[in-house]
């Protein structure tokens, strides 16, 4: 009952958009009038996603999508982020998160109404094209033929609290950029000046917030689950996500920056086009099941292909404006050796040579496979000396580019920044002698520390310091800056100066991590409601009185007969110390400890970044 | 600003996108690899019959007819569900020369699963250690190839066989 209330209302909600797309041709609409179709056809859609969560809340089995991906003895809150753990489901999420985008940029107040209308008819555009491909090569609301009484299970792999709120946040990222993308057509088409370029910058620095979230809880989802100990594998998925991540970075520094310089809002105008055209080529990857990684679903050709379609469609209509309609009439950039434009520039061109390079790394294998019938794969070694290295310049520069200048070479203060420096490389030679030297360590400590100290310097010498909303609106930039640095001394720290022990153990035994005695307990079994748990419990730094407790292991799902590993974690403000529970052999269990330096910094690091972000959404 | 520039994405986009649909339409399965062996020659074997120790079989006794090799194991149940096929293969088809390689089996174990199920190969080769499989880059049980006259495998299929397979990309190769 309710997925044919689900499917209908997804019916009505197209209808009123093909409405709505032509509506610019055939009837002219009242702005208000169709400010209400547009609330409308979003209140359908999300009325259409939550009859498919109330299927699945209920277990649902007539429907064929709540009997191939639940199960009734699932937590409810797997039931609901069932919803969106297979294609179908995740499809409706997207176009449901499309409508919500569509909905709350109807209320925006400070744009002309014209301007508005044709924004929003973008968005149609982009609401019939997904809502097509849902509901002819990706139904959820299908009847199941056959009665059953249980369903197939989701995959244990996403049953986890991160794995549940991931894509949601993931998905805001992605589609938030289609309303930067429709706000950038319907002003090439409409030739307007600039007041467009603050309600982009809203939404763009909105989407972006969204995205690093998304891309950190993946990633904080694949350190503790996948139980490799890394928290970043350059894998497909995450590439894709973080290519739009880089462009967007690009288009949120473009838009701090333009001061109505056209070369610069043509560069806008790109990157916006470019920044949607990321997230439906991720899409497109990831959906059409055309790369193996974590993420890859069933494979379906016909599926592939239409969402190929919609891909080239958005895509190729982008550019082919941008190309037809160009802002006409140049005025040049005020171009010096060293100042805000200049440095906003090179900073640009860096991001989208990054960009481009994951692109690169990304596609060859499908390039290669088409070509040689070879199966290759591009990974960490590829991705990690080419796309670091393109990015140090940049982190350089912009450790001092909010402090330069707009129309001079002069860097204010020089002198405390040649100071702070030399001091700080001091610092961190002697330390990286003590400690191991590695040349990608120094170098990345030094800029993490570099990004923070200059930040530091800028505030204190360049402002009053005030405990007031504005003063923390005007240091914003400074502060997501910092942010940068300590995930940077994060990143490094984990990712060089990792250490990794391995063990081969009885019940009972103790052994030495990093100084401190462990004693492995026990192996314990239990059942839960949904799996089958093996546990071994560790307790770590015996000799004290507060000893902690650690727990690693496996979780075996009956229902998918699938293992998962659950890593045991102790975590520590300067490092993580991480239990992998391997398998047993004549008696003994293998025991795998890494310790992970400054792992919080990466996390702690984003979250500046992502306050930033919303503090950069309430200035104007 | 100069076209060319302007142009540049639209065909880095054409480009992503032939690449992807040819990638697509090929029918490519991202979790099946190709295989490396596809068109090369059969790599070097010597195994003896399953009945017979002192039988043995080489790679040059399957030059200059086509021969079909298919590895299964009594322990694997997908080999039990296209078993009945290469009985159909064999009568269709006299001149093929079916070649089986029991695959890390006990030897008593494969003779009965032959006895009960019915042997439809002309010669069954003992992989007891696995390495004639390794040497073909089988990934799992069942695998069939198909190699021609010149000793080139010229098809490979991983899992068991079925009759549009056998139809559609077996049979227009024989």
């Amino acid at each position: 009952m309710s997925s044919l209330f689900g499917f209908l209302s997804l019916i009505f909600a197209t209808g009123i958009n093909f409405y709505l797309f032509f509506s610019r041709y055939i009837l002219r609409f009242q702005s208000q009038r169709f400010n209400f179709f547009i609330r409308l056809s979003s209140l359908l859609t999300l009325l259409s996603f939550f009859s498919l969560m109330y299927a699945y809340i209920i277990s649902d089995f007539s429907n064929y999508n709540v009997f191939q991906n639940s199960h009734s003895n699932k937590p409810l809150i797997y039931k609901i982020s069932g919803t969106w753990g297979n294609h179908e489901g995740s499809m409706l999420l997207w176009l449901s998160t499309l409508s919500i985008f569509s909905f709350f940029f109807s209320f925006t107040k400070n744009i002309e109404d014209d301007f508005k209308k044709l924004t929003l008819i973008i968005q149609s555009f982009l609401h019939i094209l997904f809502s097509l491909f849902i509901i002819f090569t990706s139904n959820p609301f299908l009847v199941n033929s056959i009665l059953v009484n249980e369903g197939l299970g989701l995959n244990p792999i996403l049953q986890d609290p991160g794995l549940a709120v991931h894509p949601p946040v993931l998905y805001a990222g992605y589609i938030g950029y289609s309303i930067v993308f429709s706000i950038a057509i319907a002003g090439l088409f409409q030739n307007k000046d600039d007041e467009w370029l603050y309600v982009a910058k809203k939404w763009s620095l909105i989407s972006w917030t969204f995205l690093t979230g998304g891309i950190a809880l993946g990633s904080y989802w694949a350190y503790y689950e996948l139980g490799w100990g890394g928290w970043w594998f350059w894998d497909p998925v995450e590439n894709i996500s973080l290519m739009p991540w880089i462009a967007g970075l690009a288009l949120v520094h473009s838009l701090m920056m333009v001061r109505g310089e056209q070369a610069i809002k043509k560069w806008i105008v790109f990157l916006s086009i470019l920044c949607f055209s990321l997230s439906v080529f991720g899409t497109f990857l990831v959906r059409s099941g055309i790369l193996t990684s974590v993420h890859s679903f069933a494979a379906d050709a016909s599926r592939g292909i239409f969402i190929l379609l919609i891909f080239f469609i958005v895509t190729g209509f982008g550019f082919l404006v941008f190309l037809l309609k160009e802002p006409k009439k140049s005025n040049s950039l005020n171009l010096l050796f060293i100042n805000k434009v200049s440095a906003l520039v090179i900073n640009n061109i860096l991001m989208i040579i990054a960009t481009l390079t994951i692109l690169l790394g990304t596609i060859y294998p499908i390039i290669i496979e088409v070509l040689y019938n070879k199966r290759i794969s591009v990974g960490g070694p590829y991705f990690n000396s080419t796309v670091i290295p393109i990015m140090i310049p940049g982190f350089l520069l912009m450790s001092i580019a909010p402090i330069l200048s707009w129309q001079t070479n002069k860097i204010i203060n020089s002198k405390k920044y040649a100071l702070g420096f030399i001091i700080l490389s001091i610092l961190v030679l002697i330390q990286s002698f003590f400690l191991e030297f590695n040349t990608w360590g120094l170098v990345g400590l030094l800029l993490g520390f570099w990004i923070i100290l200059a930040s530091i310097i800028a505030i204190c010498s360049s402002y009053k310091v005030k405990f007031t909303i504005k003063f923390f609106q005007i240091i914003n930039p400074h502060i997501a800056h910092i942010g940068v640095g300590i995930a940077i001394i994060g990143i490094t720290c984990s990712s060089i100066f990792q250490t990794e022990l391995d063990f081969n153990l009885n019940e009972g035994d103790k052994f030495n991590v990093n100084g401190k005695m462990v004693l492995f307990e026990e192996i314990a079994t239990t059942n839960q409601i949904n799996f089958q748990s093996l546990r071994g419990k560790f307790l770590f730094d015996i000799e004290k009185d507060e000893s902690r407790k650690i727990e690693a292991g496996k979780n075996y799902y009956p229902v998918s007969k699938m293992i998962t590993s659950e890593a045991g974690i102790l975590h520590q403000w300067n490092k993580d110390i991480y239990f992998i529970l391997g398998d047993q052999k004549n008696n003994e269990w293998f025991v795998k400890v890494l310790i992970n330096p400054f792992v919080s910094f990466i996390w702690l690091g984003v979250i500046i970044m992502m306050y930033s972000g919303l503090i950069a959404v309430t200035r104007r | 600003m100069n076209k060319i520039v302007i142009l540049t994405p639209l065909i880095i986009l054409l480009v992503i996108c032939i690449f992807s649909l040819t990638y697509l339409l090929s029918g490519k399965d991202p979790n099946k690899p190709p295989s490396a062996l596809l068109n090369k020659d059969v790599p070097i074997f010597e195994s003896s019959s399953l009945y017979n120790s002192k039988e043995i079989i080489r790679t040059i006794d399957i030059k200059n007819k086509k021969t079909l090799i298919n590895f299964f194991a009594s322990w694997c149940s997908p080999c039990k569900i296209e078993h009945p096929l290469f009985f159909e293969i064999s009568e269709k088809y006299p001149e093929l020369y079916l070649l089986g390689f029991n695959h890390k089996d006990p030897t008593s174990q494969a003779k009965k699963y032959l006895e009960d199920d019915g042997n439809p190969y002309d010669f069954v080769g003992v992989d007891a250690d696995g390495l004639i499989a390794l040497e073909f880059g089988v990934f799992g049980l069942p695998e069939t190839y198909l190699i021609n006259e010149n000793g080139k495998i010229v098809f490979k299929f991983m899992g068991p066989i079925t009759t549009d397979v056998l139809k559609n990309e077996i049979e227009p190769l024989l």
